[in-house]
């Protein structure tokens, strides 16, 4: 638990963390909240030669809404976004996610543009970040690009990010319309992470009917994904308790899904299909 | 009423353990420190053919790199006190040299001028292992199996039998004899602060010092002085603030020996602070067997007969108790039941693990979980309610002294009275009645009982390994401080706060006035140390003791101050008076220009003892009184726990909906300690029950090797606990008290279990082993292979 | 632990089985190989290195092929160890004719980890195993395809198998 010998660098602007991320390359790291990189680094599993810290940069920690979007910076931390009573108001899914990240200590420390640039498995936010449709706005010395949520998630721990890209920004459409969301997870008892998490928007048109839905689920396969299949099943449907019991039950269609200790590939195959009902249903309660 | 014994009085501890200010051994600073870091073998089970420490030697920072062929015999093996008939001890050699047995051993050690210095070297060192195969299995290491030992023949470190009364008559005579295989899982202690060392050798006066994070300041000594050929006198152990330790610091470690080794070496400190990672490998595991049960009953409910063959996991190696923990399960087989014949047949195996060890309970978890979970075997076979078979075997409080068949005498108990103080405030029929309602609906509703009894205040000389005294010294000095020094090494259990409770009320003077030093071989007498529930029951008795004493001595002092006989003098709330009717003589004697005293405070009587200008011929200067009290029995706690939770039957989730416990553990100095016992207890019962596994790989890999994959309850996974007490006073010491530390982890268990076991029964389920998985109880509820 | 599945591959049997025992083709398709070295009839030593940008763990161990029956059958064992640990590994690998061309590869195996490797990163390890396979036989595919005087394709598998085992590693730890 003692970590090797690293280089520390605390740039204070973005085009400087940029500029030292370009020069070392490979060598180097970003260190955003920590709370992945500094336990693999104290295993000796991650061993960078050089750590950025993004952390004193200013203006990289906010939550906005401008013009039909909610904007969030990558260093805005989990407490940040449980505790933000403008997205409780207008998309309420990414605080009632944030409060089920880790625990107070995780949440006041970590962040989002952490957790998604490491994009573990199991993480929560990757989950609500594909329901909502996110867009991801990477930077480097090229200028911005911007990556959507469902190019964004590549493989076990492997994102879209590029060489040299810092992940800088968080772009979500203002849920509009009878929209309702949830997020609904089983904890690993030790680690806190989601054995199942899946992250429902549901918007109900006028008759009532399901007009649109977001269905991202985590913890249950090498990267977090898309349920493409509940999504269909469920636009045009009624929403009563029969169509989302059959839609949830395609949740983990076509996905090789992983086993541990914790969790065998059976039982998260159920609690997959198990949280998915009970997240829609949430969900499309309260959508009205 | 006292002013502070039995009161709720906030422990004196605490503002400098939460404000950060407490000195644990990782705290402590020399100047000129070495830092020691340990390659430890990543394989469970191997030879080794060589080590090349060449490049690690060169490394910056490196000042030395040792392997155990540098060690040989210069310091002598980890020790066990176990002393059972044909027990097998390996050579436990403080680091390996040509043979691995489990994955975590020490095999080299590096020391640098820092730690990072020193752990950067670790990776440097090469050796060139032979894997063998490792035997993790307990049951298949107990039939043979790929052997931990060659040389041994088989992995038997020994066999033995226990109990009285004629067994296979008692079973032969029942009406049902019930039969259940179960299960107690390894468990990591954990404690919040991992182990540490740090050793200061002083070359010139040749003494050692060691800073330890340990349960056991003076035995420790005892064990290092030994290990490393050090004069015992020229040894000093100190345990500055322990983090916690729930037996898992009630043991003497190769780090330990060598580090101390290490600062001899090399004439400077030398200093270790166990990783997370060290210490879920490397420091002692708890619970590890594997038991079957025979019970045998009669109709009505009597029992009969018990049988237990367990296979007790030791692990590779025997720690400093290890053997010793399955005879306590023996000893606490009978429960708090009259059961005339009991037997258990033990089966203590090596296995290419960490060894095993005291935890929390410390046998008597397993013992527990035994007889509660055998109650419940016995009622759903015969019908019953689990109240009423309980009820039906209780010894009446009338009946002790009760003597069981395990041969302990039960000092004092009324089981029914916390039974039915439990069943009063869960109000047990309605909770019934709602589960009749809540089945009736579908649901899994589950009421769980366990009326557990527990042997604590250990021990009696003749019945431990290593002496079962314990010692105190109280002092008043010049000032009028009092100051306690107890042999007893409290860790957390908040004793620095009950003794002061305890002096200042004996000596009539504020709490702050007390202070209570522990922990320091060269500052406190002899002691035994920390651990069965003992610090009050024995250590307190020690303290309470020597308080007696002292006020003997301080009356004889101030009745001479005062110029009357001893007898004359009574003392009351920190004051000698001179008793009335003598008080008039004395006024009226006369002759005296200045009016006679008639009182004097006990400070006042510190400071003439101190002065010593006035005291009495023969009398010896100074105001301390020092007692080692050596209990004639051990004392048996008890209680009531009952629970209810609700499983829900699509995922196995079990939430608890109640918790309700009565315990007894005598007289009580101070309850919120009490309830803080209770609350740590219940606690790592559930991590017991529902999550907690030290799970190794076929290869003895540890795969719960981080408190990510380890999972300890958190605050949010506990229930409310509705908490009482009935208070049934020893008769084993003067104070009445009996020990509460473990209780926690000994009533808990079983009740948890039972509830889920019972929320399950409509579905034909008898018996559950733990952790009680999620993934395991959807897969009974839904028939699921 | 156990893995097994199956793999369709659309190079024909021949070349397929053709370029799962030859060495070249191993080093450049075995995720991670830095070095494979002949010792003896069909076994080699080889350096594993696993790791990209932050994570630098080497592995230096054998691979060996056992029981050959070519086009249809073999073997492979990989013994390999390092400071986060060790790793073990023997699948038997058995192909088949696919219905309208190419080749189904049926494997099943068991793959033992120790150290830091095991007591951290169990609940990655049929994730990272179901990631390294498939890498594998996408690499052995595109060999198998690739014209014999074609150079050898390139892979990037220095950079995946990185990834996965990075991700296996910090699997543990979420931001």
């Amino acid at each position: 638990m003692i970590p090797a010998q690293f280089d520390y660098l605390a740039p204070k602007t973005l085009d400087e963390a940029i500029a030292l991320l370009a020069q070392h390359a490979d060598d180097a790291k970003i260190l955003a909240g920590g709370h992945s990189l500094i336990p693999a680094m104290k295993l000796r599993l991650a061993m960078p030669q050089i750590l950025i810290d993004i952390g004193r940069i200013q203006n990289l920690s906010y939550i906005n809404e401008d013009g039909g979007q909610i904007r969030i910076g990558a260093m805005t931390t989990h407490y940040q976004l449980e505790s933000s009573t403008t997205l409780k108001q207008i998309c309420p899914l990414l605080p009632e996610t944030a409060a089920q990240i880790g625990d107070v200590q995780v949440r006041n420390k970590g962040t989002i543009g952490g957790s998604l640039a490491h994009s573990d498995p199991a993480a929560d936010w990757p989950a609500a970040i594909i329901a909502l449709r996110a867009e991801l706005v990477a930077t480097s010395t090229k200028g911005d690009r911007v990556i959507k949520c469902d190019d964004f998630f590549v493989d076990l721990l492997t994102t879209a990010l590029e060489p040299g890209e810092i992940l800088r920004e968080i772009r979500i459409a203002l849920p509009s319309g009878r929209t309702g969301q949830a997020y609904m997870k089983v904890a690993q008892p030790a680690s806190g992470f989601a054995v199942a998490g899946v992250a429902v928007t549901i918007t109900r048109d006028q008759q009532g009917r399901c007009q649109s839905a977001g269905v991202g689920v985590t913890g249950v396969a090498s990267k977090a994904y898309r349920a493409v299949g509940v999504e269909n099943a469920l636009i045009g449907g009624p929403l009563d308790a029969q169509s989302i019991s059959k839609a949830a039950s395609t949740v983990t269609d076509g996905i090789a899904i992983n086993g541990d200790l914790y969790a065998s590939e059976q039982y998260r195959h159920h609690l997959a299909q198990v949280y998915a009902r009970r997240a829609i249903e949430a969900a499309a309660q309260r959508a009205q | 009423m006292a002013k502070y014994v039995g009161q709720r009085v906030k422990r004196t501890e605490d503002p400098r353990l939460i404000t950060g200010l407490g000195h644990y051994v990782d705290d402590i600073k020399l100047p000129d420190t070495l830092y020691v870091a340990f390659l430890r073998s990543m394989y469970a089970h191997a030879k080794i053919k060589s080590i090349d420490v060449s490049e690690a030697s060169h490394a910056p920072g490196v000042v030395a790199v040792y392997t155990g062929a540098d060690i040989g015999s210069k310091v002598g093996p980890v020790p066990c006190a176990g002393a059972l008939p044909g027990l097998k001890v390996p050579d436990y050699r403080v680091l390996a040299t040509d043979h691995v047995v489990f994955a975590g051993q020490p095999v080299a050690a590096v020391v640098a001028t820092d730690r990072y210095a020193a752990r950067d070297a670790i990776d440097l060192i090469m050796v060139d292992y032979e894997e063998l195969p490792a035997v993790v299995d307990v049951e298949q290491a107990a039939k043979g199996g790929p052997l931990v030992y060659e040389e041994y023949g088989d992995n038997i470190a020994y066999r033995l039998t226990s109990g009285e009364g004629d067994i296979e008559a008692a079973l032969k005579a029942s009406d049902k004899v019930i039969k259940q295989k179960i299960v107690h899982q390894r468990l990591i202690p954990i404690a919040m602060e991992p182990r540490g060392v740090l050793a200061r050798y002083y070359p010139g006066e040749q003494e050692l010092t060691i800073w330890s994070s340990t349960q056991i300041p003076h035995l420790l000594r005892t064990q290092l002085a030994i290990m490393l050929g050090v004069p015992e006198n020229k040894v000093r152990v100190i345990a500055p603030e322990v983090g916690g330790g729930f037996g898992s610091k009630l043991n003497v470690y190769a780090e330990e020996a060598l580090v101390g080794w290490i600062s001899m070496q090399h004439g400077k400190p030398a200093k270790w602070i166990e990783t997370r990672r060290e210490n879920m490998q490397a420091t002692i595991h708890g619970r590890g067997q594997i038991g079957y049960i025979e019970i045998g009953c009669k109709n009505d409910g009597t029992i009969t007969g018990l049988r237990y063959n367990v296979f007790a996991d030791m692990g590779a190696y025997l720690q400093l108790l290890t053997p010793a923990i399955p005879t306590l399960t023996g000893l606490m087989l009978s429960g708090c039941y009259k059961i005339a014949a009991i037997q258990m047949n033990v089966t203590a195996v090596f296995t290419n693990k960490m060894s095993t060890d005291a935890y929390r309970g410390a046998g008597r978890p397993e013992a527990t979980q035994v007889i509660e979970r055998a109650m419940d075997l016995v009622a759903a076979e015969l019908g019953k309610d689990v109240v009423e078979v309980r009820r039906k075997n209780f010894p009446a409080s009338t009946e002790f002294p009760f003597k069981t068949a395990t041969g302990l005498f039960y000092d004092s108990g009324n089981y029914e009275l916390a039974l039915d103080k439990a069943l009063g405030m869960a109000d047990y029929k309605s909770m019934r009645e709602a589960q009749k309602k809540a089945r009736d609906q579908g649901r899994l509703v589950g009421i769980g009982v366990s009326t557990y009894v527990e042997i604590c205040a250990i021990g009696p000389s003749q019945a431990t390994p290593a002496g079962g005294w314990e010692s105190a010294t109280v002092r008043i000095e010049p000032t009028g401080k009092v100051t306690i020094l107890t042999g007893a090494s409290p860790h957390g259990q908040g004793q620095e706060t009950s003794f002061a409770q305890l002096a200042a009320d004996e000596l009539g003077v504020d709490l702050n006035d007390v202070t209570v030093i522990h922990g320091d071989t060269s500052i406190v007498q002899y002691g035994i140390g920390t651990f069965g529930s003992r610090g009050t029951a024995v250590g307190g008795t020690a303290v309470f003791n020597a308080i007696q004493k002292l006020k003997e001595k301080a009356t004889q002092l101030a009745a001479h101050l005062l110029g009357v006989e001893a007898a004359a003098v009574s003392f009351k709330e920190g004051r000698f008076s001179v008793e009335a009717a003598m008080a008039a003589t004395v006024a009226n004697s006369g002759g005296s220009k200045s009016e006679p005293r008639t009182s004097i405070s006990i400070q006042e009587v510190a400071l003439a003892a101190h002065v010593a200008h006035k005291i009495p011929p023969g009398f010896e200067p100074g105001l301390s009184a020092t007692n080692f009290f050596e209990p004639s029995n051990f004392t048996f706690p008890f209680g009531t726990h009952i629970v209810q939770v609700e499983i829900d039957k699509e995922t196995g989730e079990i939430q608890f909906q109640r918790y309700v416990a009565v315990d007894d553990c005598g007289k009580v100095l101070n309850p919120m300690l009490v309830d803080g016992q209770v609350h740590g207890g219940i606690v790592q019962s559930i991590g017991q029950a529902l999550y907690e596994e030290a799970v190794y790989d076929e290869q003895g890999q540890l795969l719960t090797g981080t408190l990510m994959d380890y999972a300890l309850p958190k605050a949010t996974m506990i229930p409310w606990l509705e908490l009482d007490r009935t208070e049934t006073p020893s008769p084993v010491n003067p104070m009445g008290v009996k020990g509460i530390g473990e209780a926690g982890t000994i009533g808990a268990t079983p009740a948890i279990v039972n509830a889920v076991v019972d929320a399950l029964s409509p579905l034909g389920v008898r018996h559950l082993d733990m952790p009680m998985k999620p993934e395991n109880i959807w897969r009974i509820i839904n028939k699921v292979n | 632990m156990k893995i097994e599945g199956t793999q369709e591959l659309r190079a024909a049997r021949t070349r397929v089985y053709q370029a799962l025992v030859d060495p070249e083709v191993l080093k450049r398709c075995i995720p991670g190989c830095e070095s494979l070295e002949r010792t003896g009839e069909a076994s080699y030593s080889t350096t594993l290195r696993a790791g990209v940008g932050s994570i630098k763990g080497v592995f230096s161990g054998s691979v060996k092929l056992e029981d050959m029956r070519p086009p249809d059958h073999y073997r492979i064992v990989v013994d390999g160890k390092g400071q986060p640990g060790f790793l073990k590994g023997s699948g038997d690998l058995d192909l088949e004719d696919r219905d309208g061309g190419g080749t189904v590869v049926k494997y099943s195996g068991d793959i033992q980890v120790g150290g830091t490797i095991a007591g951290v990163g169990q609940r990655m390890l049929q994730g990272a195993a179901r990631m390294m396979a498939s890498q594998f036989f996408t690499a052995i595919e595109a060999e198998a395809l690739a014209e014999s005087n074609e150079p050898p394709p390139k892979h990037g598998f220095f950079r995946t198998t990185l990834r996965w085992l990075s991700g296996w590693f910090r699997r543990a730890f979420n931001g």
